[in-house]
């Protein structure tokens, strides 16, 4: 937030000629510093996670805080391991996410493509539509879905969770639809003289240009599913069939405030979204950059 | 070049996913096939760790001794997906576990399923149980639960920290408010150090203090909810004017903040935070292993008059079949292999609790457990008492700990905190 | 062409709707079908496990009365007028931060969205140990800076901002949307500006907010929704053990939503849940189409990017 030009030209008419450097210098360094400190409250307390989780308890339970274990244990871990069936979790979870993901990129990118490259009246209501559902607060549907479900039998089963997405995610239909308004109209309507079927047009010339948003779009996808809490915590009554998230949370229900193994699982939780986002990272940023602009 | 790549790839994402998927709905299928031969029947229950290694042997031991039910064990700790799996027509399990003040609610929702015949067709002798065990297990005349397990509350004391401030073990309440007195430090600044009497539960501690002035939670018919009666108001000005006021609230909640995890190295009673506390009986169990070198003891309660002494309050951990099980038969079955004198005897030592039965309560199993005998003598008392298991429990519950917790924090009086509890019982 | 042209236009909408349609049947299951039958519900007493009984108006009547309802709305909509300034101003300064020239800038941008990624069950046990009295870190800092170290998770008024804290450490996401917007006003208005003597406060205020007050509108509407459905920060906060349900100390961190799970699936009062949520629906609508119609004073739309 420095005063650039203004100021250097008001130094200019003052006797001060000489342009003074080691001012400038403070402005780089306090830019640094303060970009520097933003970054580090954020990244801080995935520290801490990490450096308590190969704490002994000694050690966590000591104050004044510090980062550094003063031993370094992979105890936590093995507890872990040994309490929780966290392979199963995990594979519970990538099912899940895989299978999202899936019902994702089949329905959301027809809708899209319905809501921008193809001219029809109804066009607009349903751009309207669309936003509006993004913004229906999850409790109003919640009881009915439930008692839907059980109905048909499905409670207890990753149906409930997976079953929504192949009939499109509201919000990356929306921004999947803000980027296929930049794909140019020429070559669809190329292809339309030619004869071509629209869905061959969406198949073949649309979605390849379309890579990018897809592939950001799946991985939001993919992130909204491993990171579900609610819907697992109403739909998965069978321990064996838990995700991530709610095996952690019964991790704590019943040993709380074990705070170690806690972290320890936390870590390992955490750590196939970051693998995730270290590879990815453009369409993570790309992608919100983009479509949340209108 | 790029319409070949996208297409194959997603092709090749699809013929995995779809692959996943039909091995995720082939695994899942394969658990519910029974096979021709002994009828598989589930147990889910809320234990876990160390309990549940314990339970697990007693379930081995009952598929080895016949050939007709195999029972599977699975350990499923919420409550609240237990919940839930009953509620629809495939539901995941033919036999559980939960406590007694929940079979009435359950049982008037028809989430249960009776027992009487079945217990009849097993010969199963309910008057074997004692008498306090069995309240919470009849709903509308109708059986709906066994008590497996049962719990009592004791005042337990550090001998040491009683020894040094000169203190002998409270027979009385008024006894009790001088040794807190006497037991509560307080350093130079104003802040506590030490605890006369800690509350591991605040919502069992002040229902047990309300019984122990003759009061009564539920009405004298025992379904209604009475939370203003006057002696529960009279219990728990008691603890304000012992705790409360002299103290301060917040010192106490700032002195709670810092306190370790229950039952853990770090406990409070264990390391002398606390001088006195009322708890259950698996502290019997569970000192020895976890605080070794705590010098303690048991004594009954203190009550308010004579007439009371002995008071206690009795929870239980009950066995039930929900109606939505397929195989009720078995699961009977195994619930009467469940309450028999040698399964009961080996699931409660090792889970430290009381067993439910009158003539076990005397068994050498149980003598060598320093202490335990003053628990199980609790449960013959004519003054052991329990919350009604009604319809309203659950949020009666809720509505009384939240009282508690605006009496601990002074944020409300006993008697208008209690008066609240009883102004929305209307809403029941 | 004049003949085809409504023949076409039909046959558009045919496609229009069948490329719609996997959005169009799921709206319907799973959007229009629950907030009809969630609006049914909620007139009738329904445990679960038997058939609903209809009550009429009982329930809204009953939640008029009802303490902790309007405790659970108080908290939440304390939550909502905090946090959402909050999240817009910090993610606003964090955005200009982002965007000074410095080096290594993308590796901090990829830190500060970070925490948006962690799973929020993850996030919550570790704020709770972040905000521990005496073992968190918080308090540490808090202590160096010889600034008071409350008992964050005990004291009532300390309950909600500890929701706040840890939902704002999550910003990342809004933050690197007010970083395209930012990049994208034009430079020569600030040149202009710059030439005529204006400060930076100045130039802010009369270029910049402006220019993305488009995006700060979308940005309180999403994060003002988002809070008035909070659920699973102060779930995960106040959680004890598995089988209690926990309003955190005196009822101070209950939230809405918390409070219509408590009464779905643990007291089983699911009509009365149905009035809650309807509730809820109707108070968001309001709140959102207020904001709209206030957005004419202060939005600007029409920049040179369209």
């Amino acid at each position: 937030m420095a005063l650039t030009a203004t100021e250097s030209r008001i130094g200019a008419a003052s006797p001060r000629r000489r342009r003074p450097t080691a001012r400038r210098a403070a402005r780089t360094a306090l830019r640094h510093v303060s970009v520097w400190a933003l970054a580090l409250l954020f990244v801080f307390p995935f520290l801490s996670m990490l450096s308590t989780a190969f704490k002994l308890p000694d050690d966590i339970f000591s104050a004044p805080p510090s980062l550094w274990p003063t031993e370094w244990t992979l105890e936590n871990f093995a507890a872990v391991f040994d309490e929780i069936p966290f392979w199963q979790y995990l594979w519970n979870t990538l099912v899940i996410a895989g299978l999202s993901v899936l019902g994702m990129l089949i329905s959301s990118p027809l809708v899209a493509y319905s809501l921008s490259k193809i001219g029809w009246r109804g066009q607009r209501p349903l751009l309207v539509i669309v936003m509006a559902t993004m913004m229906l607060p999850p409790q109003v549907t919640m009881i009915p879905l439930f008692l839907m479900w059980n109905g048909l039998g499905a409670t207890n089963s990753i149906i409930p969770l997976v079953a929504p997405a192949f009939f499109g995610t509201p919000f990356l239909i929306f921004m999947l639809r803000q980027f296929l308004t930049s794909v140019p109209n020429e070559l669809l309507q190329a292809a339309r003289i030619d004869g071509a079927s629209e869905l061959r047009i969406y198949w073949s010339i649309v979605l390849p240009q379309a890579r990018p948003a897809l592939i950001t779009a799946a991985i939001f996808q993919f992130v909204w599913a491993w990171t579900d809490f609610l819907n697992p915590l109403i739909y998965l009554n069978d321990a064996s069939k838990y995700t991530l998230s709610i095996g952690l949370y019964s991790f704590f229900g019943e040993r709380n405030l074990e705070w170690g193994p806690l972290m320890a699982a936390s870590v390992l939780f955490t750590v196939p979204a970051l693998v995730l986002f270290v590879f990815f990272q453009r369409y993570f940023i790309g992608g919100v950059g983009a479509g949340a602009l209108k | 070049m790029e319409l070949t790549t996208t297409g194959r790839r997603v092709l090749t994402r699809a013929v995995a996913l779809s692959g996943v998927l039909a091995a995720s709905v082939a695994l899942g299928g394969c658990a519910a096939a029974t096979s021709a031969g002994p009828t598989t029947i589930t147990f889910s229950y809320l234990w876990g760790g160390e309990e549940a290694k314990a339970l697990e042997k007693i379930i081995a031991d009952f598929n080895a001794s016949q050939s007709d039910i195999k029972v599977v064990g699975v350990s499923s700790p919420d409550a609240q997906k237990q919940l839930t799996s009953m509620s629809s027509s495939n539901g995941s399990f033919d036999i559980s576990d939960n406590f007694g003040n929940t079979v009435g609610s359950w049982a008037s929702k028809g989430i249960l399923a009776p027992l009487d015949d079945y217990l009849a067709a097993e010969k199963v002798d309910t008057s074997a149980f004692a008498p306090a065990s069995m309240d919470q297990m009849t709903y509308d005349g109708k059986i709906y639960a066994l008590p497996i397990a049962v719990h009592t509350q004791q005042l337990l004391y550090n001998k040491d920290l009683l020894d040094q401030a000169g203190v002998t073990p409270p027979t009385t309440m008024d006894e009790l408010a001088d040794a807190v007195k006497k037991l509560t430090v307080v350093d130079g600044s104003g802040a506590i150090t030490q605890i006369g009497l800690g509350n591991p539960s605040a919502s069992t501690l002040f229902t047990t203090l309300g019984y122990a002035f003759g009061g009564t939670w539920d009405g004298a018919d025992g379904k209604t909810p009475s939370p203003d009666d006057p002696q529960n108001v009279a219990a728990l000005d008691w603890y304000t004017k012992t705790l409360t006021d002299p103290y301060g609230a917040d010192k106490i909640a700032t002195f709670a903040s810092g306190l370790g995890q229950y039952m853990s190295a770090q406990d409070p009673f264990y390391t002398g935070k606390q001088a006195m506390v009322v708890d259950g009986e698996w502290q019997a169990v569970n000192i020895p292993k976890v605080a070794p070198t705590l010098n303690w003891g048991v004594i009954d309660i203190p009550a308010a008059t004579p007439a009371l002494a002995g008071t206690t309050q009795v929870t239980t951990s009950t066995l039930f079949i929900p109606s939505n099980s397929k195989h009720k038969a078995e699961a009977a079955k195994f619930l009467a292999y469940m309450v028999q004198d040698k399964p009961m005897v080996d699931f409660t030592l090792a889970l430290g609790n009381l067993p439910s039965k009158t003539a076990l309560l005397d068994d050498p199993a149980y003598a060598e457990i320093p202490h335990f005998d003053s628990w199980l003598k609790a449960l013959a008392s004519p003054n052991a008492k329990s919350l009604a298991s009604q319809p309203y429990s659950a949020q009666y519950s809720t509505d009384l700990a939240t009282a508690f917790d605006d009496i601990v924090r002074g944020v409300a009086t006993p008697d208008k905190a209690l008066a609240a509890v009883a102004g929305k019982v209307s809403s029941y | 062409m004049a003949a085809t042209a409504p023949r076409g236009a039909r046959r558009q909408t045919l496609r229009g709707l069948a490329f719609a349609s996997p959005f169009l049947i799921g709206a319907a299951v799973f959007i229009v079908w629950p907030v009809l039958a969630s609006a049914v519900y909620s007139f009738t007493d329904f445990n679960l496990f038997q058939p609903p009984s209809w009550v009429g108006l009982d329930n809204y009547a009953r939640m008029m009365q009802d303490d902790t309802f309007w405790k659970a709305l108080w908290n939440t909509l304390f939550l909502t007028v905090t946090g959402v300034p909050l999240t817009i101003l910090i993610s606003i300064a964090g955005a200009h931060l982002l965007n000074l020239p410095v080096r290594g800038q993308p590796l901090y941008r990829a830190l500060v969205y970070l925490p948006t990624i962690v799973p929020v069950v993850v996030g919550g046990y570790l704020w709770r140990w972040l905000l521990n009295t005496q073992y968190g870190f918080v308090n540490y800092f808090l202590g160096i800076l010889h600034l008071p170290q409350p008992e964050w998770l005990e004291q009532p008024q300390w309950g909600k901002p500890a929701i706040v804290l840890m939902c704002l450490w999550t910003i990342g996401g809004t933050m690197i949307i007010y970083l395209a917007a930012i990049k994208d006003v034009p430079a020569e208005l600030y040149e202009a500006a710059e030439l005529d003597g204006a400060r930076w406060f100045a130039r802010f205020r009369y270029i910049t907010w402006p220019t993305i007050s488009p995006v700060t509108l979308f940005q309180i509407i999403v994060t003002v929704i988002a809070y008035l459905q909070i659920f699973t920060q102060p779930y995960l906060l106040t959680q004890t053990r598995l089988n209690e349900a926990s309003g955190g100390p005196g009822q101070s961190m209950i939230s809405y939503a918390m409070y219509l799970y408590q009464n779905a699936f643990v007291f089983l009062k699911m009509g009365y849940a149905s009035a809650m949520a309807w509730v809820l629906f109707l108070l968001t609508l309001a709140i959102t189409l207020v904001l709209l119609w206030s957005s004419k004073k202060w939005v600007h739309y029409g920049s040179d990017r369209d």
